[in-house]
């Protein structure tokens, strides 16, 4: 399955690869991936895509978590193409 | 006043009085703030000794622990002692020094990214990059590690921002947030209880964590539902209660697995469906609707999909549940499987069987006594045959089962509260693990006990190669152990070894009766195995209870 996030946060120099190691290590890979910083740096916003096996709840309250996440949107899912996994 | 001294005064405002620690180069502005200013440290002989020991002073207390290391192998030292924190969910606050801001990113002497190592094995992290972010990375770091679901966070601070001027904060007191409680799920879960027939409670260490005990024991008082519990959880439920039935899991009683089977509704309090407890997870409590209640939403729907869960604070909700119910055919039945598979203390021969010396040792030991455990055969003892009352007196190292942790966590717990006796139960491979904390022993003159069970092998790994590895014993073997007692009295440490039975009350006597620290070392056989066991990838239900 692959599915469509947004992630909003307070910006900080570790959260990019705070929130991507959860992802990785909760089982989802990333396919796509744009974040982008606002309000003068001091928020991050990111858009991805990412796919797994996994129900993606697993993944969006393991972010939940993570201390200066704001917002997780699951904005769509499909089924995942198997070529590309 | 400059960011060390600043992070002493803050440590004092969380009513920091007691601190473990390890110097060195990127943290001495932090030592000598410490050097008069008014919190006590102990130094540990390792930083991995320091964390274990702030575990255990959290753990025995319920209190947030510090630790202190340098930067570089101070700070990765520190490493195992977070992850043990994150998978019991410990709180734990960290304080590392780091080289200066400048030289950050230049590979400059004893400089490793701590930040980037943390991300795996802490709740949060923090790196200080000026002075403002101090006060509230310092506030934040305590609030964070004791709110919700409990863990240890780091706090990264470099040479030149603890040498540098500090900014005043004043802190902002927070209004507590009044949850409230979803009256819907309540009515819900008394529904699902008032219509179960074979209910069961599975209590992790959430309800200890919560400070729950109480509506817990409340909880189980007016509904008289049957109970398992966690390596965890147990403490939280008095060991004698009516239909109190005991661990689950691996190496669980037989009359909680059984239950865990048969139930009909599974109310998790405070527990995570670890895959120790559940083994085979679809076959887990095959019959069993599920409520869950648990601080932490990831943890629900994570291995098991649950018909009810409720994330509030567990001292909220569990009085809500509050409901009599008439389960006489079930209740009936705990107590015959509780009678017909009690532990069985007849052994043969002279040599001593360590479940029966565990037991001996319950039965003598003070109230309160605090257990600090190692990992491996005698860990698991421990819990099976030792009874414990309280969450705080039974610190054993779980989800993440890493040995050396019972002589730190031991002398954490001592210095946590010296009016307790504090015993740390070891075997003959963890013990060697930390050993150096008995120079931390020895410094503080703590009066810490030590039972040493020595099977002369790595004997939890050699009862898995004799099972499933067709008795290849590759590196198990220990029978060049240092001698103990030698090693002990080093660290000006009186110690004894004895090797039967009738030597067991005597010993124990001396042990407990010590004025200082006492090594007990007790020499048994290398073949006695931990049963009953699930084997791995086995249903609960299905559990080995000897060779044949
Ligand atoms: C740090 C660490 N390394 C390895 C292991 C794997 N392990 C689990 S139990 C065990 C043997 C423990 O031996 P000992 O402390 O003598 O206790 P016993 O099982 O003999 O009671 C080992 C090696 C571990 N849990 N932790």
């Amino acid at each position: 399955m692959k599915s469509q996030l947004t992630i909003e946060s307070q910006n900080s120099p570790e959260l990019l690869e705070r929130l991507l190691r959860v992802v990785r290590h909760r089982g989802f890979n990333v396919q796509t991936l744009q974040a982008e910083t606002t309000d003068n740096e001091q928020n991050l916003h990111l858009s991805l895509t990412v796919y797994s096996e996994r129900e993606i709840s697993l993944l969006t309250k393991q972010l939940e978590k993570i201390f200066g996440v704001t917002k997780v949107s699951l904005l769509a899912q499909q089924a995942e193409i198997k070529a590309s996994a | 006043m400059n960011g060390a001294n600043f992070v002493v005064q803050a440590l004092k405002q969380h009513n920091i009085s007691q601190v473990f620690g390890y110097p060195g180069g990127a943290i001495m502005p932090l030592y000598d703030a410490l050097y008069d200013g008014g919190v006590d440290h102990l130094l540990c002989r390792h930083e991995q000794g320091a964390v274990m020991a702030a575990i255990g002073y959290a753990r025995s207390t319920g209190n947030v622990g510090v630790c202190i290391a340098t930067s570089g192998p101070g700070a990765t030292n520190l490493i195992t002692g977070l992850a043990d924190a994150m998978m019991d969910s410990v709180p734990v606050v960290a304080i590392t020094g780091q080289v200066a801001s400048h030289l950050i990113g230049t590979d400059a002497f004893q400089e490793i990214d701590v930040l980037g190592l943390s991300l795996a094995c802490t709740k949060h992290s923090f790196m200080v990059q000026n002075a403002e972010q101090l006060g509230p990375i310092i506030e934040q770091a305590f609030e964070l590690a004791a709110s919700g679901r409990p863990g240890p966070v780091l706090i990264d601070i470099p040479k030149d921002i603890q040498l540098g001027d500090a900014v005043n904060f004043a802190s902002i007191c927070k209004a507590p947030i009044t949850e409230k409680v979803d009256q819907e799920a309540i009515n819900k879960a008394l529904a699902m209880i008032s219509d179960a027939q074979k209910p069961l409670l599975y209590v992790g260490g959430g309800v200890g964590m919560a400070k729950a005990i109480t509506p817990l024991r409340q909880f189980i008082n007016t509904t008289k539902i049957p109970s398992v519990c966690t390596l965890k959880g147990i403490g939280a439920i008095e060991h004698d209660s009516d239909y109190f039935l005991g661990m689950v899991g691996m190496h669980g009683s037989k009359a909680s697995n059984f239950a865990i089977q048969e139930c009909d509704l599974l109310i998790a309090i405070g527990a995570r469906f670890d895959d120790r407890v559940t083994g085979k997870l679809d076959e887990f409590a095959p019959h069993a609707k599920v409520i869950h209640l648990d601080i932490d939403a990831a943890e629900v729907d994570k291995l098991r999909t649950v018909e009810l869960s409720m994330t509030e604070d567990l001292k909220h909700i569990l009085p809500l549940l509050e409901v009599e119910i008439s389960i006489e055919d079930w209740q009936q039945k705990a107590l015959t499987m509780k009678v017909d598979f009690a532990n069985r203390y007849d052994h043969p021969g002279e040599a001593i069987f360590a479940p029966a010396l565990l037991r001996q040792l319950a039965q003598m030991q003070p109230r309160d006594t605090v257990i600090c455990t190692d990992v491996g055969q005698h860990q698991m003892w421990v819990a099976q045959h030792m009874f414990v009352d309280r969450p705080e007196n039974h610190i054993s190292s779980s989800g993440l089962g890493t040995m050396g942790f019972g002589i730190p966590a031991a002398v954490g717990a001592k210095v946590a509260r010296p009016d307790d006796m504090v015993i740390a139960v070891s075997g003959d491979g963890s013990f060697m693990m930390n050993v150096q904390e008995l120079g931390t022993i020895k410094r503080k003159k703590l009066p810490v006990k030590i039972l040493l069970i020595d099977n002369q092998r790595l004997g939890m790994v050699r009862q898995w190669q004799k099972l499933f590895f067709d008795g290849r014993y590759s590196e198990t073997i220990l029978t060049d152990n240092p001698d103990f007692v030698t090693l002990a009295s080093a660290f000006d440490i009186p110690g004894e070894t004895i090797s039967t039975k009738s030597q067991i009350q005597d010993a124990l006597t001396r042990l407990l009766e010590s004025e200082g620290a006492y090594l007990l070392h007790v020499s048994i056989s290398e073949e006695e195995n931990v049963w009953p066991l699930v084997p791995p990838g086995a249903a609960n239900d299905k559990m080995m209870e000897s060779l044949q």
